[in-house]
């Protein structure tokens, strides 16, 4: 039963991320001068179904900062507070702080302090600067009659976990005590489904939340309740039915029911009392097509996972949906509205599944293509079979990819942090955040970009009065941009600091002990060392970078996906990084070799060359350590059957073996000696860490058209330890 | 948590290796394959025989006779890989001979005393079952060495010395490197 809360909390958080991501959307538009109604509106719903879940799982501290948020923003959208840019910084603070709550909420940070912030809302809300009349002109409602504030002004302490706030004891003779008002009162009956807590939808929340609105307990209906002894404390058994001043929204009843159980019952109806006004007010016609347009809100969600259909809900998400196209607001096309019904959500697991199942039907073509002869391929026209296993695997790989946007959405926030933390000023051009990337990718390259935006602006970009004497705007800039070439994406951060000083770099791997005083180094090679492990040039250690374990990771990261980082800087014009990634993680195109008979994958983006050598072409430096001679060049070689420690019973000569040449990061380029080449093919790479543990030199394995297995070589892991660099590097560490 | 159709009814299926018969928890098993040579592996230690296809995932082949240190079993027409699941993963263990599938009450596993093994660790208990006879005669009394999977994975893990982020291509300076740190820290 906790898994299953689990999984809807999982849910929740999903549903934070992409509200998270669609405020921070709405606030960037904001800031960048769009305050049009609908980009209001869309802020101001993403924090409202963040809050909403939030109430739903009890996470406290995280509904009360965002109710502070959205009573901000539910004053601009109204019009009462206008969004001038001290407002919008503050909103982006805010938005920070909601953004530090959801984490705590998932408890990968502690709570963070949110006072200052609150205060800046306050502030906000208690001067509502400019506003001519702050509290006469309430949201234009469709009801005549403009009654002033709907919520109680006390507000109940979202912190407070005083047992249940339902007001039983006002029950009867109170239904008579309110109307009199003369407002047609709303009459709601709620009857949470069963297992309604064990979903997570805790009735008390939805009741408490609707007391918010001024509304009250009628009627308690308790027939359903068991023997005390059959009684299972984590069901529900009660009905409600609840009165509603009239002057409540049919939209601020529906966001109540945002988080509610499937099965619940809810019947929302307006009492025909004294008013003549629409008798029925849910239009349940409408409620089908309106629903797939509101938000991916939990109903919404609820609506298509479960088979609900009780007309009750349909009418409470009809009610939710007319809560976006609401009083006053442009009916606003969201993010719902391009994407909202064309997509679904699907668990990752089954589009693995699926990615696997077709590199099942790729393998098998394969076998097929093996054991046909050429003309029966063709009369089974395995050729056709063959181009429509490709689309179909292209298709599968595509919809792993999401746009990068996903990676760079951290950055402007991060940025605001380090700015603020070190007082320079910084502006942030993105570019290229539509290109799309395999999922895996985006997961991964979150964390090197991360250290690469922290070093730019620790190390890269200078201090305001620093840069006006170097003849550069006060104000710095950081370029993050992404880009598909070929079949690599190219992710570059560059900045226009003060670029990499070359001579410090060298004298701190000179101090550390990892470069001898000695040593020559091109520009290229001192710019590689600060991605040595441990590296760091920062005098202080801040708590921005400095502590030396920054580009390591950057390039280790990057890496292990099988990119590269380029790095390119020029003294007081700046620093670029360059990340080339691969598409995807999942295909490679792959030269199958022979290492002692057995059969290896060498990725062919690293193959530059195959030689076979002349006898002498290959000659031995020092034991253990050999080069071969190409146009007049040295390089490299290494013995991979060696390397491996495969038995081989009679070794090749190397004149009979071939010696591939492969360009490398670490090493530039080496020739690796095989035996041979069989074949060259696109490989569907498995892990070898599913069900056992990474081995050094080995990228994964695959499966081969017979069914057997081939380990696919890692060429970075297998050349690094011969190169002279990282050979001193290594000797320097271990000094 | 063991429960079974039958309260305290535990299935086992029983193997040969080298003199013993073992048994392991039915719940694990996933499948019973006949013996095909691996795809040999480097750097792993000599129990890893190697990787195979399973229905497209890469499974580690594991000698159990050489994991538990013993010399190494013989491959003959009745050798098995047993596949099971240990810890959401998958791993094939290379055993002698299959026997049977018995069903077992768990309350009759008795503690594992001093067998002649490495560690005794991998040895959840001991189980007496009675084997059906050959020509269907008398029934003989067998003891069972009950294997603990979870034991022995672990055991594969800590022994082969994995360090699970050890994908970073430099792995050759990584211990070394952490050193650095330690000192640029």
């Amino acid at each position: 039963m906790s898994d299953e809360l689990d999984e809807i909390q999982a849910i929740f958080f999903e549903e934070c991320t992409e509200g998270l991501l669609a405020a921070e959307q709405g606030l960037a538009a904001m800031q960048g001068g769009d305050t049009s109604p609908k980009t209001i509106a869309s802020v101001f719903r993403a924090i409202h179904s963040i809050k909403g879940g939030a109430g739903a799982f009890g996470h406290a501290a995280l509904t009360a900062f965002a109710h502070r948020f959205e009573n901000v923003l539910d004053e601009i959208r109204a019009g009462r507070i206008a969004p001038s840019p001290g407002v919008i910084a503050v909103m982006l603070g805010a938005f920070d702080k909601v953004s530090d709550h959801v984490a705590a909420a998932q408890g990968t940070i502690g709570l963070p302090d949110d006072t200052a912030s609150l205060a800046a809302l306050e502030a906000i809300l208690a001067n509502p600067g400019g506003d001519p009349a702050p509290v006469a002109a309430p949201a234009p409602v469709p009801e005549p009659v403009p009654v002033p504030a709907p919520v109680p002004a006390p507000e109940i302490d979202p912190f407070g976990f005083e047992p249940v706030a339902v007001a039983i004891e006002d029950f009867s003779d109170d239904a008579a005590e309110a109307p009199s008002s003369g407002e047609p009162e709303w009459t709601i009956v709620f009857a949470p489904s069963r297992d309604a807590m064990a979903n997570g939808a805790e009735p008390v929340f939805v009741i408490r939340e609707l007391e918010e609105l001024g509304g009250r307990v009628s009627d308690v209906d308790a027939t359903m309740l068991p023997p005390l002894r059959d009684l299972d404390p984590e069901q529900s058994y009660l009905r409600w039915t609840l009165k509603l001043p009239g002057c409540v929204t049919e939209d601020q009843i529906g966001d109540c029911f945002d988080f509610v159980a499937p099965d619940s019952g809810i019947d929302i109806t307006r009492d025909a009392g004294a008013m003549p006004v629409a008798p029925h007010p849910v239009v349940e016609p409408v409620a089908e097509t309106l629903a797939p347009l509101r938000e991916p809100g939990a109903i919404h969600d609820l609506l298509h996972r479960v088979e609900v259909a009780s007309p009750a809900i349909i009418a409470a998400a009809a009610a939710n949906a007319a809560a976006t196209s609401s009083p006053g607001v442009t009916p606003p096309e969201t993010r719902a509205a391009d994407a909202g019904s064309q997509t679904i959500r699907v668990d990752l697991h089954k589009l693995d599944m699926l990615l696997n199942l077709v590199g099942e039907l790729v393998i098998r073509g394969s076998i097929l293509s093996d054991r046909l002869s050429p003309a029966d391929q063709q009369r089974v026209e395995l050729p056709e079979q063959a181009r429509l296993t490709r689309e179909i695997q292209d298709t599968v790989m595509s919809l792993r990819a999401q746009p990068i946007r996903q990676a760079f959405n951290r950055v402007p926030r991060m940025l605001r942090d380090l700015t603020a933390e070190t007082g320079k000023q910084v502006v942030l051009e993105t570019q290229g955040e539509t290109t799309e990337v395999d999922k895996g990718v985006i997961e991964k390259i979150g964390e090197p970009l991360t250290h690469l935006i922290r070093n730019a602006v620790d190390h890269g970009i200078e201090l305001p009065e620093e840069r006006l004497l170097a003849g550069k705007p006060a104000q710095g800039t950081i370029r993050l941009s992404a880009a598909q070439k070929g079949a690599r994406i190219v992710v570059t951060v560059a900045d226009d600091g003060r670029g990499i000083d070359r001579a410090r770099v060298r004298a701190k791997a000179v101090e550390k002990g990892m470069i001898a005083p000695d040593t020559v180094l091109s520009d290229e090679e001192i710019d590689q060392l600060i991605c040595a492990p441990g590296f760091s040039t920062a005098n202080t250690v801040s708590n921005i970078s400095g502590r030396g374990v920054g580009m390591d990771v950057v390039r280790s990261n990057v890496e292990a996906l099988g990119g590269r980082v380029d790095i390119s800087s020029v003294p007081g014009r700046g620093t670029t990084f360059t990340l080339v990634l691969p598409l995807t993680l999942a295909i490679l195109d792959g030269m199958v070799v022979r290492l002692a008979g057995q059969r290896f994958v060498l990725p062919l983006a690293h193959v530059v060359e195959a030689i076979r050598p002349e006898p002498g072409q290959i000659r031995a430096t020092t034991p253990g350590s050999e080069v071969i001679e190409v146009r007049g060049t040295y390089l490299p070689v290494r013995r991979l059957a060696q390397t491996f420690g495969l038995p081989d019973d009679n070794p090749l000569l190397p004149e009979d073996s071939l010696v591939i040449i492969v360009e490398s990061e670490t090493a530039g380029n080496v020739g690796l000696l095989v035996d041979t080449i069989d074949d060259r093919r696109e490989v569907v790479i498995k892990s070898l860490e599913q069900n056992l543990h990474p081995i050094r030199g080995l990228g994964g394995a695959t499966i081969l058209g017979d069914g057997s297995i081939a380990l696919i070589l890692d060429v970075e892991a297998l050349v690094a330890p011969v190169t002279a660099l990282s050979r001193t590097l290594a000797r320097g560490l271990a000094a | 948590m063991k429960t079974t159709e039958n309260a305290g009814e535990l299935k086992m299926v029983t193997f040969a290796l080298g003199q013993q018969t073992f048994g392991i928890d039915m719940r694990s098993l996933i499948e019973i394959r006949e013996w095909a040579a691996p795809t040999p592996l480097p750097s792993v230690p000599s129990y890893i025989l190697g990787v195979t296809n399973l229905r497209g995932t890469v499974v580690p082949i594991v000698g159990l006779a050489e994991r538990l240190g013993w010399t190494p079993s013989e491959i003959h027409s009745r050798s098995c890989v047993l596949v099971v699941t240990i810890a959401g993963k998958q791993a094939g263990f290379l055993v002698d001979e299959v026997n049977d599938i018995v069903g077992i009450q768990e309350d009759s596993i008795q503690p594992a005393p001093d067998v002649e093994i490495q560690d005794t660790n991998v040895i959840a208990g001991l189980v007496q079952i009675t084997t059906r006879g050959k020509d269907g005669a008398d029934a003989a009394a067998t003891m069972v060495l009950l294997l603990d999977l979870d034991a022995l994975t672990v055991a594969t893990t800590a022994a082969a010395g994995i360090v699970p982020c050890a994908n970073a291509p430099v792995a050759d300076t990584a211990p070394v490197a952490g050193a650095a740190l330690a000192i640029a820290a």
